[in-house]
């Protein structure tokens, strides 16, 4: 009977434990809104690069896209749907979404509650 | 005592499932040197009748572009809200991907399949690029794409 409750009681020290760990590591201060997956990285070591950019992205400047059929010029500068503007300006008057570490995956009931997703290219 | 017990005994019966119910899964996916600009991705999943389920990943931050990962757009109606927070960057020509998210348990063996819609600048649009059922045997085990993707697998 001892052993059993001794067992019982470990094991809910354990998982309760682990449980806090995992809320606390998505909690932020109530006024920091949601943390940056960064901020989530272990102790102590460097915010990890959580989205590598490419350096042969969609936003190269090479002179021969107009007209493409992408249907943008090469001045993507001028990007109508930056910024939130919710000024119906891009196509669909769709926003651009947030960027992972900005805000929490959507509530899809295909992630778990645990670690945030992390990222990168190599 | 017998009361402690039984709250001691329903608390670990609660608590423990739901650490179990959803585990880390990093996908990866390596793209083919096809000679183009960054390729915008979008990794969804869709149910056992093939309906969409929801989106694990978008790979490519402007959602003008999102019409051309047609499969996904037709699906979601370009509804960014089914991206938000796990966005990232265009994968450039020959890059690896890899992403590690917490998935849920349930999406494996249950006739889930992983799909992966690609579209590159001025070339072909890939939609259903790749189609991979999730299932716990198929973890690690690399398919290939038709068009950009020369790799993908899904590892727990």
């Amino acid at each position: 009977m001892r052993k059993t409750l001794a067992l019982l009681v470990a094991s809910t020290a354990l998982t309760a434990t682990l449980g806090f760990a995992a809320w606390s590591a998505t909690r932020g201060p109530a006024d920091a809104g949601p943390l940056p997956v960064a901020a989530m990285s272990q102790d102590g070591t460097p915010a990890l690069p959580l989205i590598l950019i490419s350096d042969d992205d969609e936003d190269d400047d090479d002179d021969d896209r107009k007209g493409s059929w992408w249907g943008h010029d090469d001045d993507d500068d001028d990007d109508e749907c930056d910024d939130d503007d919710d000024d119906g300006g891009c196509r669909g008057g769709a926003r651009n979404p947030a960027p992972a570490g900005s805000k929490l995956p959507p509530q899809n009931g295909l992630f778990g509650t645990g670690a945030p997703p992390q990222v990168q290219v190599n | 005592m017998k009361s402690l017990l039984a709250t001691l005994a329903l608390t670990t019966a609660l608590t423990l499932p739901g650490l179990a119910m959803a585990r880390p899964v990093t996908l990866t996916t390596t793209l083919s040197s096809y000679g183009g600009d960054g390729a915008y991705l979008a990794l969804y999943v869709t149910d056992p009748s093939g309906a969409y389920a929801g989106s694990l990943w978008m790979a490519g931050g402007k959602s003008k572009y999102y019409e051309h990962l047609t499969d996904w757009y037709r699906a979601t109606g370009g509804d960014t809200a089914q991206v938000d927070g796990i966005t990232g960057a265009s994968v450039g020509a020959g890059r690896t991907l890899e992403i590690t998210l917490d998935l849920a348990d349930a999406l494996f063996d249950a006739g889930y399949t992983l799909h992966i819609d690609a579209a590159v600048e001025d070339m072909r649009d890939s939609p259903n690029e790749v189609a991979v059922p999730l299932t716990t045997a198929g973890a690690g085990t690399p398919v290939t794409g038709r068009r950009y993707v020369a790799s993908f697998a899904y590892d727990m």
